[in-house]
């Protein structure tokens, strides 16, 4: 984990009036499973494009394995396993043919090719589909056919663009589990998603975007640890009389205590012990309630605490 | 690198449907429906019909009626010949079921109704015999013993013009379409070569992106896509040209061979007018949509669809047949079926040349982009 991989320093990127990137800057080390996360519109794929030198910038430096990386790095980009956001197949070839064109672009030696392509099908579970077309194909084998052409020809940097947009939970789960053994084969990984569940499932480093600016950086320990919030407490209760909640709102280390009728959600920072002190108060007053239970910090937490906002879209 | 794209751009150019249907099957449906359409128009167009003509007092001048006689028979006859009396004559030509009306006597007098090809040709048999009638007449008056070969000189057809074909060629106007129809197909190659550019720019499609994240040398793409796409298109012109030629037995004369060059060319030359068009910054759906559009209107311009209009422009604005494609296409074909020498097929195989290479320079020049503002 010495050796950095990706180095991006002071990054501007303005389309018009908008800034995409906002002196973004990032350093990714190998072997790190490095997650960029923020809502649509953040910069992520910006970003992306940016690295991958099809994008032009206003400001900033990239260096990819030490090098400055511009379209015709042709020596650093045979390196790199790309896995776009929109699925980029030819539809008019088979789902074998679609991996071994992609690793031809990488990979000329016929017999290495041969089998990098079988191991790519085998590891995105697409034996079965080998001489389907990309038509035939569902949306989450059309996501791993993406993915197998990625990384067939085994870079050494993967870049995942939300690859698991509109995949269905199986699919979601193979493609996670698969990144991770990639990585455990010693690829170093960016993988960019709005969804905080995969990101903190999955990467070791988060860095969290909006509009176009890295608020927060570091592993999802250290993120949490950025906020205020270490523990959420929800109890379903339906009667609270407003004496009961100011007393619950004053106790050590609760910051915050909301009842909206049905629930009584109760931040709290830091300490030990917050349930039991909340559930004495409750029966102290001969108070009955429903289910009780406690939510570690989220990145979502993170975020909204950062921006004031919720990370992810109200459609998701 | 170059191989595997190519290989790959082959195989996958095999497959797109539209291009089967488009550049295949619909080439050979509208060259059937051609051939079923103008087949019997030219045969009716091209076929002697012999001249209704009544006589009068046929009875009187039995010299004139042998005539008359010996050119109404055989297949090829010039005349139909019904011998008759005035007033009957007088009622069929009012009819018009005769084209002129034949007074035998000393002097054969003609009466028509009107003026045309038939009429014109009944004058000229009447005047004709009147010439030779005197001529026989003063001969066996004068000199009888140079009669019999007075009689032969006449009966021989001697005329003080010869006819010097200009070409061994079809010159069945209606073979213009079938040249019209090999030219749309050789346009058609536009939709061959809209990917080409789109496939290889990373802001026009996902796959261009994809392709431009690869250390593949985008020149080195482009050559192969462009190579694969015109040897798509090569195979639908051959085939085209098989199918009119051979199919519907259309006579493109004795240079079939370098009516396949033309077709050829015209081929690369409509994959490059898509390569420019695929080049521009436009979603693809329109692309696809300026490119059928101006390969119809310009099919239309050299006369696909309506057969007088390249005449028509040639009048008006010949500047225009010099520059559409699809006419530089069809006055190749036309070029070797008609003229002897290959002077105007060589400037038609040039003007293709240039304009595919206006073509690929444009396109070029929009494709060299390696990085782009927005994707």
């Amino acid at each position: 984990m010495e050796n950095t991989v990706v180095k991006i320093e002071n990054l501007v990127k303005r389309y018009g009036e908008l800034i995409a990137l906002d002196h973004f800057s990032l350093e990714i080390k190998e072997g790190e499973i490095f997650g960029l996360l923020g809502p649509n519109g953040s910069g992520k794929t910006t970003t992306i494009n940016c690295l991958l030198s099809l994008l032009s910038y206003d400001k900033g430096n990239i260096e990819l394995f030490g090098k400055k990386m511009t379209p015709v790095s042709y020596d650093i980009k045979k390196d790199i396993g790309v896995i776009m956001q929109n699925v980029a197949v030819l539809n008019e070839l088979t789902v074998y043919e679609n991996i071994d064109y992609f690793c031809g672009l990488y990979i000329s030696d016929k017999a290495l090719r041969k089998k990098y392509v079988e191991e790519a099908v085998e590891f995105a579970g697409l034996g079965d589909f080998v001489k389907f077309y990309p038509k035939k194909l569902s949306g989450g084998l059309l996501r791993r056919l993406n993915i197998a052409c990625g990384i067939a020809h085994k870079p050494k940097l993967i870049i995942l663009d939300e690859p698991t947009v509109a995949v269905d939970p199986q699919s979601r789960n193979r493609i996670l589990e698969g990144i991770e053994e990639l990585n455990r084969a010693g690829a170093t990984v960016i993988y960019t998603s709005h969804y905080m569940e995969e990101v903190e499932q999955l990467c070791t480093r988060i860095a969290i975007m909006d509009k176009g600016r890295k608020i927060a950086e570091g592993t999802k320990e250290e993120l949490k640890r950025m906020i205020r919030n270490t523990e959420t407490v929800t109890i379903e209760i339906i009667e609270l009389p407003e004496e009961v909640r100011a007393q619950i709102a004053s106790l050590p280390h609760v910051y915050s205590a909301e009842h909206d009728g049905e629930r009584l959600v109760i931040c709290c920072s830091g300490g030990k012990h917050n349930l039991i002190r909340i559930l004495d108060v409750l029966q102290s007053r001969d108070l009955g309630f429903g289910r009780v239970y406690t939510e570690l910090p989220t990145l979502n937490d993170v975020f909204l605490e950062i921006t004031g906002k919720a990370l992810r879209d109200k459609e998701d | 690198m170059f191989l595997h794209i190519f290989k790959y751009e082959l195989l996958s150019s095999l497959r797109v449907k539209d291009l089967i249907i488009w550049l295949m099957i619909f080439p050979i449906a509208l060259g059937t429906f051609f051939k079923i359409a103008f087949g019997n128009v030219y045969a009716r167009n091209t076929e002697f019909s012999a001249i209704p003509a009544a006589v009068v007092g046929a009875e009187n001048d039995p010299a004139f009626r042998n005539v008359c006689d010996s050119v109404s028979e055989g297949d090829e006859a010039l005349l139909k010949v019904t011998y008759t009396d005035e007033k009957t004559a007088l009622e069929m030509l009012e009819r018009g079921d005769v084209e002129g009306i034949f007074y035998a006597g000393d002097e054969v007098m003609l009466t028509v109704a009107g003026s045309g090809l038939g009429q014109t040709i009944l004058k000229s048999f009447a005047d004709r015999y009147s010439v030779s009638a005197a001529i026989i007449k003063d001969a066996l008056m004068n000199d009888p013993a140079s009669a019999p070969a007075v009689i032969a000189a006449i009966s021989e057809d001697v005329s003080s013009c010869r006819e010097i074909p200009l070409t061994e060629g079809n010159t069945d106007n209606m073979v213009q379409y079938f040249y019209n129809l090999i030219a749309m197909v050789a346009m058609y190659g536009a939709v061959t070569g809209l990917h080409v550019s789109a496939g290889n720019q990373a802001n026009m499609s996902p796959l261009g992106a994809r392709r431009s994240c690869a250390p593949a040398r985008k020149s080195v793409s482009i050559a192969a896509s462009f190579l694969g796409s015109c040897i798509i298109q090569g195979l639908c012109m051959v085939l085209c040209v098989s199918f009119v030629a051979f199919a519907l037995g259309v006579d493109f004369g004795s240079r079939l061979p370098l009516v396949y060059a033309a077709a050829l060319l015209g081929g690369c030359m409509g994959v490059s007018i898509g390569f420019f068009v695929g080049a521009l910054n436009m979603p693809e759906s329109a692309k696809t949509g300026v490119v059928m559009s101006f390969s119809m209107l310009m099919c239309f311009f050299s006369g696909l669809m309506v057969g007088n209009m390249k005449a028509l422009i040639s009048a008006k604005a010949p500047w225009l047949n010099m520059i559409n494609p699809a006419a530089v296409v069809s006055d190749s074909i036309y070029c070797l079926n008609i003229y002897s020498d290959y002077r105007r097929f060589i400037v038609k195989m040039i003007s293709m040349v240039i304009i595919t290479l206006v073509f690929v320079a444009l396109g070029l020049i929009l494709t060299r982009r390696k990085k782009y503002a927005s994707l």
